[in-house]
């Protein structure tokens, strides 16, 4: 189960498994307050990738991350929808 | 759990947020979702269905209360500002 470091490389790898097999791939937000972390999982239940923070600048990155796999997930099949490279 | 209407969802969501201020965890879940109502049957003939293609299914939890709610296109983008806006408000 890696936790990745560098948010580039979790979003690259996020996103490689996403469109390997949309079906399967879900996307899991755990916030904690009390703590004061967020963390996102990424997983089809072979492969697992982990990013946590307790970064408020990190809120914002993936938050739009969140999107933009929201947007894949709702997009129609005939209009292929490019990813936005932060 | 609960199935609920967009907005609806996102009221309830805010609650959550509150809710596990002082301790606890608040999971949201995402993930794409084809329209299907009934499972898969285990054998016999799959029942002749139509897979939707832009749909996701976002789910809420605390540890205790259940929230669900179907996303589909014309909702997605305000969606994505506002799951994550609670965090924000939150402020880590």
């Amino acid at each position: 189960m890696p936790h990745y470091q560098a948010w580039e490389e979790f979003t690259r790898a996020a996103e490689k498994l996403y469109l390997a097999d949309p079906m399967k791939v879900r996307v899991v937000l755990k916030y904690r307050h009390c703590d004061g972390n967020l963390c996102i999982k990424v997983t089809d239940d072979v492969a697992c990738l982990l990013y946590r923070t307790d970064q408020a600048q990190d809120v914002k990155k993936i938050e739009k991350f969140h999107s933009q796999l929201m947007r894949l997930m709702v997009a129609k099949e005939s209009r292929s929808a490019a990813m936005e490279t932060d | 759990m609960v199935l609920l209407e967009s907005e609806q969802f996102l009221t309830e969501l805010t609650r959550l947020f509150q809710k596990c201020r002082t301790s606890g965890s608040v999971f949201i879940t995402l993930k794409k979702y084809d329209g299907r109502t009934k499972p898969v049957p285990r054998k016999g003939h799959v029942e002749s269905f139509e897979p939707a293609d832009n749909k996701c299914l976002l789910r809420a939890t605390d540890g205790k209360k259940k929230i669900s709610t179907v996303v589909s296109d014309s909702s997605e983008v305000s969606f994505g500002r506002s799951t994550c806006r609670d965090i924000k408000k939150s402020n880590i």
